[in-house]
């Protein structure tokens, strides 16, 4: 069972110091929520680069070389049939296929990364369930501490220090 | 951050002659203003538009049905006119679909600040015209339910598709394009679903957007996964633009037919669809920033941006036609010096010259900055423009088929009422489908316009502290 406290802060300016603030303050286990990207709070989380440039290169590549040889395999050695006198094994005509094909698997790759990377779909996340952490998407700057039962109050207390205008406390029910 | 920021006057941007956002409002409001067309019921206005697109799409299903029963006997299509508005209306529009993607993914890539408000209507336009132009090369089978045919599966008859025929190669780059369009234009759409999401007060609008969303929160992680994949999703996307409408140039420029045989082809398609595709972002935006209030984010910057790339793209379609007339004539083939000479003299004449004013010199307007931001002149320049584009693809698929090599072979062409229920049918289907979408869906990028309302903001905050050091040192 995982127990988070939140934080509300108002602004992206100050959520960025609440976060480095928390972080000073030995808090590892942090995320944060807001309606558009802050670019600065990656750094404070110390959030690793997506790997998602790695997969759209593997299945694109895969999605090429699957391409090619399908079209190499039905039309220069499963069947192969003379049109016109070209070469069975027509190269340059398969290059179209190739190029679309790749760019197919690595754009499919790219979207299920990033819904994966993300852990959606979860429609049902402890979060949704509170009405204020509705202004996350809207206008709220949210920080949420994954914390033990034992140091709640703590966090608690840490974020009213540091100015949050909401702070509240949810946990998962299993 | 202990001193509060002096309030000197920002210093002028000399290139800046139009602002992005009209005015500056809080997250809330400024998020609550962009869902406004989707969280309150639509006026007699949108249900007449929906009524016409409706039975406009009914002509459409009727067409479709008339052509399913008895064959594609029923379009005007003869011999030698073997293609004909089947294969007109596909590449016109498909041509319009580019810009969407134009719009999105290369002016992404390029950091241009102004795609943030208009993108989401470019790429909706795009859908629904992909999915215009995905019933024509079907309907055109002639046994539209083979069409698996198409795709290389194991069937027991050990039949796989040829793929040496531009054909084939239309089939997927067409299916391709449509799939990386509908994900770039959803996983754009994920935040603002969430935003819906979090803003509707009724319980089945909330689960209906929750639903759509995945889930989305807004996490640091999310915000990160997700701009690494919409980035990603633009660099593919951008090649694949040019990449889908030179294959379907491929179709004519492959063949040995007089006027299609032409390196030309690729670049002055492309050019052709980022135009045509232009112009119908620009038929749209103008209408739906009026009714939907949208003046503040869609400002004068936007209209006068899109003039000009409707300008420049109109000079590269202009350069097309000179290259296509120019080759014809220093080939020194007589057969293409009559396939060029039927367009400006001939039979085609008139549709040549309409396609030469609506494309040409329609567009010169835009040299002048006080007509680039008028919204009526813009407006009906446009749809000059499609029209133009429409006729162009016309006269590009038509005339070199009516009169070729044999003059005892050379035939023209008539649509019957079935090819024209067709074309107005579409309209009809993607008006339905554009004006769904701005009831539905959130029409502007709203996590976008609030990043850009912070960003533009703290650069004008830092012109305001530089210009008030500069002047404090003196």
């Amino acid at each position: 069972m995982s127990r988070w406290v939140l934080g509300e802060f108002g602004a992206p300016d100050r959520l960025v110091a609440a976060a480095r603030a928390l972080r000073t303050r030995g808090f590892r286990r942090m995320d944060a929520h807001s309606p558009f990207p802050v670019e600065e709070v990656d750094a404070v989380l110390d959030l690793p680069p997506s790997r998602l440039p790695l997969i759209a290169l593997i299945a694109g590549v895969g999605g090429a070389v699957g391409a090619y040889v399908v079209q190499w395999f039905t039309q220069a050695v499963d069947w192969p049939l003379n049109v016109g006198g070209r070469p069975l094994h027509s190269g340059p005509a398969f290059i179209p296929i190739t190029f679309e094909s790749g760019v197919l698997a690595a754009a499919s790759a790219i979207f299920m990364g990033v819904i994966g990377a993300c852990g959606l779909p979860r429609v049902t996340h402890p979060f949704l369930r509170l009405e204020a952490f509705r202004s996350a998407s809207i206008d709220g700057f949210w920080i949420a501490i994954e914390v033990e039962e034992a140091r709640r109050d703590e966090v608690e207390g840490a974020l009213r220090e540091l100015g949050a205008n909401v702070v509240l406390a949810v946990e998962e029910v299993p | 951050m202990s001193e509060p920021l002096p309030l000197a006057p920002v210093p002028e941007d000399p290139l800046v002659v139009h602002p992005l956002l009209e005015e500056r409002r809080t997250d809330a409001r400024l998020g609550e203003a962009l869902l406004r067309p989707v969280l309150t019921t639509p006026g007699p206005g949108w249900w007449a538009l929906v009524g016409l697109c409706a039975a406009l799409t009914v002509l459409l299903i009727v067409a479709i049905t008339v052509t399913l029963v008895t064959g594609v006997g029923t379009w005007g299509n003869n011999i030698p006119v073997a293609w004909a508005f089947g294969i007109i209306n596909f590449v016109w529009w498909i041509g319009i679909g580019h810009a969407g993607t134009l719009i999105s993914a290369i002016l992404l890539l390029f950091g241009m600040k102004w795609r943030s408000s208009v993108n989401r209507m470019a790429e909706a336009m795009t859908l629904f015209a992909l999915t215009c132009a995905a019933l024509f090369p079907l309907l055109h089978l002639g046994r539209p339910w083979k069409f698996y045919y198409l795709f290389p599966y194991p069937s027991s008859l050990r039949m796989w598709p040829q793929f040496r025929s531009p054909l084939t190669w239309d089939v997927v780059a067409v299916t391709t394009y449509l799939t990386v369009s509908v994900l770039f234009w959803y996983l754009g759409m994920l935040p603002d679903l969430a935003t819906a999401r979090d803003t509707a007060r009724q319980s089945w609008r909330r689960r209906v957007w929750g639903l759509l969303s995945l889930g989305w929160r807004g996490s640091a992680r999310h915000w990160r996964h997700w701009r690494t994949g919409y980035l990603l999703l633009a660099g593919l996307a951008t090649p694949l633009v040019v990449s889908v409408h030179t294959i379907v140039s491929f179709d004519f420029a492959v063949s040995q037919l007089p006027g299609w045989h032409s390196t030309v082809f690729p670049p002055y398609f492309v050019a052709g669809a980022i135009f045509s595709g232009l112009a119908m972002v620009l038929s749209l935006l103008v209408p739906a920033r009026r009714a939907l209030q949208l003046h503040a984010v869609v400002t004068d910057a936007h209209l006068d941006a899109l003039a000009r790339l409707l300008l420049v793209s109109g000079l590269f379609v202009a350069y097309g036609y000179v290259q296509e007339h120019f080759f014809g004539w220093y080939s020194g083939d007589p057969y293409e010096m009559h396939a060029m000479s039927i367009l400006r003299t001939g039979p085609y004449a008139p549709a040549f010259w309409l396609v030469f004013t609506c494309n040409v010199l329609v567009p010169q307007l835009f040299w002048s900055a006080r007509l680039r931001t008028m919204p009526v002149v813009l407006w009906c320049a446009a749809l000059l423009v499609n029209v133009g584009m429409w006729m162009e693809r016309f006269i590009i698929i038509v005339s070199p088929l009516s009169e070729d090599f044999l003059p005892s072979s050379w035939r023209h062409y008539a649509p019957t009422w079935v090819d024209l229920s067709l074309l107005s049918g579409t309209l009809g289907l993607f008006g339905l489908g554009f004006l769904l979408f701005l009831r539905f869906l959130p029409p502007v990028p709203i996590s976008e316009v609030k990043a850009l309302q912070h960003e533009l903001a703290a650069s004008e905050a830092f012109a305001r502290a530089v210009s008030a050091r500069e002047g404090g040192g003196r």
